[in-house]
């Protein structure tokens, strides 16, 4: 019995010890806890909170640099006029898109996507489509010249060159025979940002997500990128987009 | 030079999207009435089509600019209504 009394007083005095040791500690934390960068001598100290990981800035904005495009608009060096009709969507066109050196213009208007205020962006956007359009056979030698130009705008994580540069990689697959085979070597440099906005979708539950149909989710307009990649990409596309991001499922495979 | 003198007798409004009404959106949209006037003014015979669906692929301009169309439908039903038919 007295063993026991011997052995239970004892462990209740501990008990005791550490109540009153916690007690003077919850009154420290509320009066001087203070802030400090973790791995520092600081934050072995016990009254100190560790402050968390700064922020990596993946999806950080970019600031934009003058592009080479804006330059010669302003200069009046590009062979186009700005027309102001009901519907404002048409460039008029100096000279003839046939006759145009796709070879120096193509890259130069691809240059304007990191553009962000009117008329530039408007311009480089229109004069995009329209070159595409009427490109034919003369898009494919120009491919390696658009690469630096597509990754410039992407990596400037800006929504909105997000959303026309991927509108324009769409338009570039489709517009003439072979061009979505040459763009597989340049998944390196396009991709990885894909990568990182991938999941940026709108989950609005049941509701209803009104940009859906101006195509203005970025998520969405990501996985059709994607999509229209693998179709036009041949058989060596869906093994080079799923390197790249790794949580892509094939469109056809499946 | 017969051609010069044709005028229209009367126009009304497009009620329904036609690949005419949708050639026609594109003349106008460059300041023509139709293909007549285009051709009367630009002194010139052929008009140039895409291969694929028909449509105007490629027009000059009053002040010599050139406008050049999408090979798919541009005119949406939204504006069919504002398109001029004429009638000779």
């Amino acid at each position: 019995m007295v063993v026991e009394k011997a052995g239970s007083s004892p462990s209740k005095s501990a008990g005791d010890r550490c109540a009153l040791q916690q007690e003077p500690l919850g009154h420290v934390k509320k009066s001087k806890r203070q802030v400090c960068d973790g791995f520092t001598v600081k934050a072995m100290m016990k009254n100190t909170v560790v402050r968390g990981p700064p922020l990596a800035g993946a999806f950080k904005e970019r600031p934009t640099k003058p592009t080479a495009f804006r330059k010669l608009y302003e200069r009046g060096e590009l062979p186009i006029a700005l027309e102001h009709d009901t519907k404002g969507n048409k460039i008029a066109w100096k000279v003839e898109i046939e006759n145009l050196d796709y070879n120096y213009y193509l890259p130069l208007f691809f240059d304007g996507l990191c553009e962000l205020t009117f008329p530039y962006e408007f311009f480089a956007r229109q004069g995009i489509h329209d070159m595409l359009e009427h490109g034919g056979n003369k898009i494919l030698p120009v491919i390696p010249q658009l690469i630096i130009p597509i990754k410039n705008a992407l990596s400037l994580r800006n929504r909105q060159v997000i959303c026309i540069t991927l509108k324009v990689l769409q338009h570039l697959v489709v517009s003439a025979d072979m061009v979505g085979e040459a763009l597989v070597p340049y998944y390196r440099q396009i991709l990885p940002v894909l990568n990182i906005f991938k999941n940026m979708n709108v989950n609005s539950g049941d509701g209803i997500d009104y940009g859906q149909q101006k195509c203005e989710n970025i998520g969405d307009l990501i996985e059709e990128t994607l999509e229209a990649f693998e179709r036009h990409g041949g058989e060596t596309a869906y093994i080079n987009i799923k390197y790249m991001i790794p949580t892509y499922q094939s469109c056809i495979l499946n | 030079m017969a051609k010069a003198d044709i005028k229209p007798k009367s126009m009304h409004y497009a009620k329904k999207w036609s690949d005419d009404v949708e050639n026609l959106h594109r003349f106008q949209q460059a300041g023509y009435r139709d293909e007549v006037e285009y051709k009367q003014v630009k002194q010139v015979d052929m008009v140039e089509h895409w291969p694929e669906t028909g449509f105007v692929k490629k027009l000059q301009r009053r002040d010599n600019t050139f406008y050049h169309y999408d090979k798919q439908r541009e005119c949406e039903d939204r504006e069919v209504h504002k398109v001029k038919v004429y009638v000779y």
